[in-house]
């Protein structure tokens, strides 16, 4: 009893007003909310009255709708792009520069002289068969060449191809072969055998339709295996020095040297040297277009010094890329060619990107599930970066040891023949493996700053016929302090590098729906349709906590009717209860204004011609003498209206 | 009793909705009823305002918003067709595309030379003449004697001319005549001629040749474009009426062409590359055309992974004449794009390797209304005469060989053949050069109205390449390379291939990312009506129930009040009439001074009043007894959440 007193007394501090039931408060609302269609409703004529109810109805749907797709459209946080172009004050890229060729044959010669011996002696007997026997030579050792052979296969008939090893069945192969003709020799196809140990049944061949295809994918195994075992001290000897490599260098007005290039190994190139990569200085502005205010740089790549099967191309390999990342030269280098100047404008093409949850990408790698193994060489993530790490770990994983061409996970070795014989088969299938690339694919993720440095490439060929002694002749004495020429046209490349007019082409996204965006657009729909604004949410929330309020009384009633009936059943007749008292006293005023309300609203709905208005109310509709009892007037309706019997 | 249903439920209808009138008597009252009731700002300000100088500044104040609003309406629906430009950048395994490899030299020049020999033999003679040149010493005696001997076809067809340029006369190379040139002068290199340079301009003259006064001369400042152009030309001539299959055989074919094939790791051969015949590149193959169904993707970037190709290009067997670079060349094209390898294809230098790196970037952009760009070419009055994807290099050529056929009779040789057409050559189209180069004239002066009709296609995949060279092979490796070669190409041993016969090609993907390019609608309709919402609100608080309202008292009410008001007029006419022809004075009162106090609707409507209008109403005149005035109570119960509605209803009654 006291809940509901409390209730009630709360009710009626909470709202002076809304009335008792539902329809009152209904009727309130419409007559007093801020959106425009509701008072409509109640303010016309009966026709009018169904079309603005139905007009209300259509267009709070529709309010509805628009809401829904305009917060689809936020949560799919579309973004839009803006682009600039321009020139400003760049940091110029760092430039690496390599030799096609990673180390100088003269140094490795030690190391790969057993391996030159092998692949001339089959090549001679590959290419000449007829008078290969006769040939004297030193006996090879073939335990190299039996742990990864070459050998011929003859793919005339499909389902049984014929294999012949070079070395050893060449005597009754060679001897079946020698009465056939050239045109049947020409179905020989070269190939690699790969064995999972040596000796064992489980082999692959890997096929090839070219024979210098075959031959350097051959001597690149067998030289990776070779050189593996190598220390990287000894590596770096073998390769070209910087004092070698860097004749002359010019940055803008300044002079450099070899001593601005920091040395970096590269398992594909040998010593590649970078300038400007910003790891121990502030990287180089370059604040002027033109090939005056660019990098200029000489270098000797001496091409008669090259492993002759390992690099066929001659020239050198250079890249630009940013700060402190690593140079990928497969992917991105370019070649510049021996005896040319080559010239490269640069523009930088920037995109930046808003990070999640606007697009899939990373800021800095930290999120990716693939250890970036080139971490150890302190340069910042990239998804070159993290397919080779992901690739390595799997290798390292499934083989048991690390490719050559790749950083080396912690406590791990490089592959070699003698250590992991069966590495090489076990390396060809992982590389052709389709899975293994795609689920690399899926775990690494691109960066959200994504910078290319577009190049437009022209070249000349320098030094020019008139000019080429005296260069040669000052190159060579300031490398060498002789004068001796040791530089020709097969070795000297001159590039120059500078930014094009325009230096920069920036992508930046901007998110397209802010919140913002999505409170104007709400805005914006609302008040189109129904002229409505956020007050008018808070009034029809209002309403409902008024009308769960009418509605908490009501069941409180309810169940006191309940409780009454039960007791009125023991005792005929209780009288009542204080409290009772006082809610029909607390009740009285709403309860006649309920008794009004109810009126006017059954006037207007109902169409009582003969009493209407206020003055009508008041007048009972017969002739007779005037109501005097006054308080009539407010017992009446506890009677009929008591929220009692309004739940019987 | 016996009313149909249909009836009945109108009659029910009619009763529970009935039909009223505007609310007011009056346009004024209906004015003001408006403005008091409407859901705009501004309005009730008018009415509610008191002075004049209030009021009208308030009518000035609701017009310029009302004005406002019109004008950024009238802005938002302009702008309405606007797109916004998105750049996604996507990682992901990457569809090869199409790579297109010809040699330079399109026929081998030995197999050519039962076609040919007679235009050499000209050609030469021609290089004689007007420069002084011969091949071999022992040659030029013979030839010249040759000259009168035979009848030479190609020049009596189209005569080569020394043009002394001030005399306007030509020099004819054949007979060594001077003539007057007629006709108009078209210098193919530039269109300013050097008068001041006395040197003498080769060109040839085409005349009509039905009407043989009309002639066109087209000169070079240089013999050398001069002999090419004019060596192209019979070259031409001679080619559209060798057949296809016989052209095949005597271009390259696969095994000629490829000397080694490597792509994404693995070994490739000819079977993945697809045959397709270009009229002026000859034989060229197709790598990864998809043609058999499988359209070969890399799921790695790098050099390594791509495609890598060694192409033997038989140098000696170049055509001296026709082409005069050696090498290959090559396009990047999506698979269902057409090789327009002679407008935009790469030449590829021998002994070198070129390394190609990609970056592929596709475009979208929106059709119509948003930009005059076309899916798929349909709606394009042009038809597509090369049996590929719509773009607008093959909107233009099958434009001009469509026009070409029309006005000439005959299709020009580089394009395609339309349906029931024939290519040109002299002995059923003797008119066709003349013809040619007339309609080429307007082509390039955009006279032929293909540029016009041609529009661009909406979506394009673009790969961006970037071309670097290094020395191939390099000297230390060039002796075993070369002879490993030519084990491959199963030549005898001892004639070992020379390295300026070959080209080493690699294209690779630099990296996978797809740089995509889309345009987007900037404005949907939910964000219009968003944006129409937020200038009615912002100036007038104003929203569709507002222009509904609108609607119904402006156009509605006010034209049934003026209509009611008419027709009483002539009612009033109509009974003053019949009262003058009864000679009866008018009695009675006239609704309309009723006003307000007496709403005529009332009168005439069988309606049942409203709540509202029940409160306008008067209290019944024939009450019969007197009363005593009601206790006023009530009062009290005004003074609740009624109080907002009551005054107005109540002010109105007063009114």
């Amino acid at each position: 009893m006291k809940l509901k007193k409390y209730l009630v007394r709360a009710l009626h501090r909470l709202q002076k007003g809304p009335g008792y039931t539902y329809k009152e408060l209904l009727v309130w609302y419409c007559d007093n909310t801020n959106t425009h269609g509701p008072k409509r409703i109640i303010k016309e004529g009966p026709k009018k009255k169904l079309i603005w109810f139905f007009l209300t109805l259509l267009f709070a749907s529709l309010v509805f709708w628009q809401w829904g797709i305009l917060i689809n459209t936020y949560l799919s946080y579309n973004v839009t792009s803006s682009l600039s172009i321009g020139f400003k004050t760049m940091k110029f890229p760092a430039v690496t520069v390599c030799n096609a060729n990673p180390f100088k044959y003269s140094e490795v010669k030690p190391l790969l002289k057993e391996l030159d011996r092998l692949i001339e002696a089959a090549l001679e007997r590959i290419l000449q068969p007829e008078n290969s026997s006769d040939t004297v030579s030193p006996p090879l050792d073939l335990e190299l060449w039996n742990q990864i052979p070459l050998v011929l296969i003859d793919e005339q008939d499909k389902d049984n191809p014929v294999i012949l090893d070079i070395f050893e069945t060449n005597q009754t192969a060679v001897g079946n072969e020698r009465g056939m003709d050239n045109e049947t020799r020409k179905k020989y196809k070269l190939a690699v055998k790969l064995c999972s140990h040596p000796g064992s049944e489980n082999c692959t061949y890997r096929n090839f339709s070219s024979a210098a295809q075959a031959v350097t994918e051959w001597y690149v195994l067998q030289s990776t295996s070779i050189l593996s075992k190598v220390p990287l001290h000894d590596r770096i000897r073998m390769g070209y020095q910087a004092e070698d490599m860097i004749l002359a260098c010019l940055y803008g007005a300044e002079p450099c040297n070899y001593k601005n290039f920091t040395q970096i190994y590269h398992p594909d190139h040998g010593n590649c040297y970078i300038f400007n990569w910003g790891m121990d200085e502030e990287a180089l502005n370059s604040s002027n277009p033109g090939a005056e205010f660019g990098l200029k740089l000489i270098l000797d790549i001496s091409q008669q010094d090259y492993i002759p099967y390992l690099s066929s191309a001659a020239g050198a390999r250079l890249m630009l890329h940013q700060q402190k990342s690593f140079p990928f030269l497969k992917d991105q280098g370019i070649y510049a060619m021996a005896g040319t100047e080559t010239s490269i404008g640069v523009l930088v093409d920037e995109l930046e990107r808003m990070g999640y949850p606007y697009s899939d990408c990373t800021m800095n790698g930290s999120d990716v599930p693939v250890k970036n193994l080139y971490s150890q060489y302190n340069t910042s993530y990239s998804i070159q970066a993290c397919l080779r790490s992901c690739f390595q770990n799997h290798m390292v994983e499934i083989c048991g040891c690390g490719h050559y061409m790749f950083p080396l996970p912690e406590g791990v070795n490089y592959c070699n023949n003698e250590d992991y014989p069966g590495w090489a088969y076990c390396y060809s299938l992982l590389r052709s493996s389709i899975k293994q690339r795609q689920i690399c694919i899926d775990s690494c993720k691109e960066t959200c700053n994504d910078t290319q440095y577009k190049m437009t490439i022209s070249m000349a060929d320098w030094p020019s016929e008139a000019s080429e002694d005296w260069i040669f002749h000052i190159l060579s004495y300031e490398r060498d302090m002789s004068t001796n020429v040791t530089l020709d046209r097969n070795g000297v490349i001159k590039l120059n590098i500078y930014f094009q007019e325009y230096n920069y082409h920036t992508i930046s996204e901007s998110a397209a729906t802010t919140i913002v965006w999505l409170l104007s657009s709400l805005g914006g729909q609302f008040g189109f349709w129904m002229g409505g604004s956020v007050l008018c949410l808070v009034e029809f929330g209002e309403i409902i906590i008024d009308s769960l309020w009418i509605t908490i009384i009501h069941l409180i009633s309810w169940c006191k009717g309940l409780q009454q009936r039960r007791a009125r059943a023991r005792y005929p007749d209780v009288p009542p209860t204080v409290s009772e008292l006082v809610e029909a006293h607390t009740n009285l005023g709403f309860q006649h204004e309920t008794g009004l309300v109810e009126a006017h609203t059954n006037l207007g709905f109902q169409h009582e011609a003969g009493g209407a208005g206020p003055g009508a109310q008041a007048l009972p509709p017969e002739p007779g003498t005037p109501p005097p009892n006054y308080d009539s007037l407010r017992v009446q309706p506890l009677d009929t209206l008591s929220p009692d019997s309004d739940t019987d | 009793a016996a009313t149909a249903p249909g009836k009945k439920i109108t009659a029910r209808l009619k009763r529970t909705l009935p039909v009223r009138g505007p609310q007011a008597p009056t346009l004024s009252e209906l004015m003001r009823w408006y403005c008091l009731n409407t859901n705009t700002h501004g309005c009730r300000r008018i009415v509610v305002s008191r002075g004049r100088l209030r009021r009208l500044l308030w009518i000035l104040l609701t017009l310029s918003a009302v004005g406002l609003i019109l004008w950024q309406c009238a802005e938002l629906l302009m702008n309405y067709y606007s797109a916004s430009v998105s750049v996604t950048v996507q990682f992901q395994k990457l569809t090869f595309p199409a790579v297109t490899i010809c040699n330079i030299n399109p026929y081998k020049y030995s197999a050519m030379k039962e076609y040919l020999s007679e235009l050499d033999k000209e050609t030469k003679k021609a290089l004689e003449t007007f420069y002084g040149f011969s091949e071999g010493k022992s040659k030029v005696r013979r030839s010249v004697d040759d000259w009168n001997g035979t009848g030479s076809d190609f020049f009596q067809q189209i005569p080569l001319l020394k043009v002394e340029d001030f005399s306007r006369t030509a020099t004819e190379l054949h007979s060594g005549q001077k003539r007057r040139v007629e006709g108009s002068v078209f210098h193919k290199d530039s269109s300013i001629v050097n008068s001041g340079d006395s040197n003498d301009i080769i060109g040839f003259q085409l005349c009509d040749a039905n009407n043989s006064s009309e002639c066109a001369l087209y000169t070079f400042s240089s013999g050398v474009n001069a002999i090419q152009e004019w060596y192209k030309l019979h070259y031409m001539n001679i080619m559209a009426q060798i057949p296809l299959e016989t052209k095949e055989k005597l271009s390259y074919s696969a095994d000629d062409l490829i000397l080694t094939c490597f792509f994404d790791g693995l070994s490739c051969d000819k079977r993945h590359f697809t045959r397709f015949h270009h009229p002026l590149h000859g034989n060229c193959y197709t790598f990864n055309s998809g043609e058999n169904g499988t359209i070969l993707s890399t799921s790695t970037g790098g050099s390594e992974y791509g495609l890598h190709v060694v192409l033997y290009i038989d140098e000696a067997d170049y055509n001296p004449f026709l082409v005069t670079s050696t090498g290959a060349k090559i396009i990047v094209h999506d698979q269902d794009e057409y090789p327009f390898i002679e407008d935009i294809g790469t030449e590829i230098e021998t002994a070198a390797v070129t390394s190609i790196g990609m970056h592929f970037t596709r475009s979208r952009k929106l059709s119509k209304p948003y930009s005059d760009c076309t899916e798929t070419g349909a709606d394009i009055p042009v038809e597509n005469l090369y049996n590929k994807s719509y773009s607008l290099q093959i909107c233009l050529h099958s434009c001009f060989q469509k026009a070409m056929v029309d006005s000439c009779g005959c299709a020009q040789y580089a394009q395609p053949l339309p349906p029931g057409a024939e290519y040109c050559n002299y002995k059923k189209n003797p008119n066709w050069m003349y013809c040619y180069y007339r309609l080429h004239e307007k082509f390039v002066k955009e006279q032929l109205g293909c540029q016009q009709i041609c529009k661009d296609a909406c979506s394009f995949k673009e790969w961006a390449l970037t071309t670097s060279i290094a020395q191939w092979p390099s000297i230390v490796s060039e002796d075993w390379m070369l002879r490993v070669l030519s084990w491959d190409k199963g030549q005898k041993l001892n004639k070992k291939l020379n390295k300026t016969d070959l080209v080493n090609l690699m294209v690779f993907y630099k990296d996978l990312n797809e740089r995509f390019i889309s345009e987007n609608p900037t404005n949907t309709l939910v964000i219009l009506l968003s944006n129409f919402g937020g200038q009615l609100g912002l100036w007038m608080s104003c929203s569709v129930v507002c222009v509904i309202e609108i609607v119904e008292v402006f156009l509605i009410d006010s034209l049934s009040i003026v209509l009611r008001r008419q027709w009483q007029k002539a009612k009033k006419w109509w009974s003053h009439r019949q009262r003058a022809r009864a000679g009866k004075a008018p009695q009675g009162s006239d609704p309309e001074r009723q006003g307000h106090d007496n709403p005529t609707p009332v009168s005439i409507d069988e309606d049942l009043p409203t709540f509202t209008t029940a409160l306008r109403l008067p209290l019944p005149q024939d009450s019969p007894l007197p009363r005593t005035p009601p206790p006023n109570y009530s009062t009290l119960h005004l003074d609740t959440a009624f109080t907002e509605q009551l005054p107005d209803t109540l002010e109105l009654g007063q009114h």
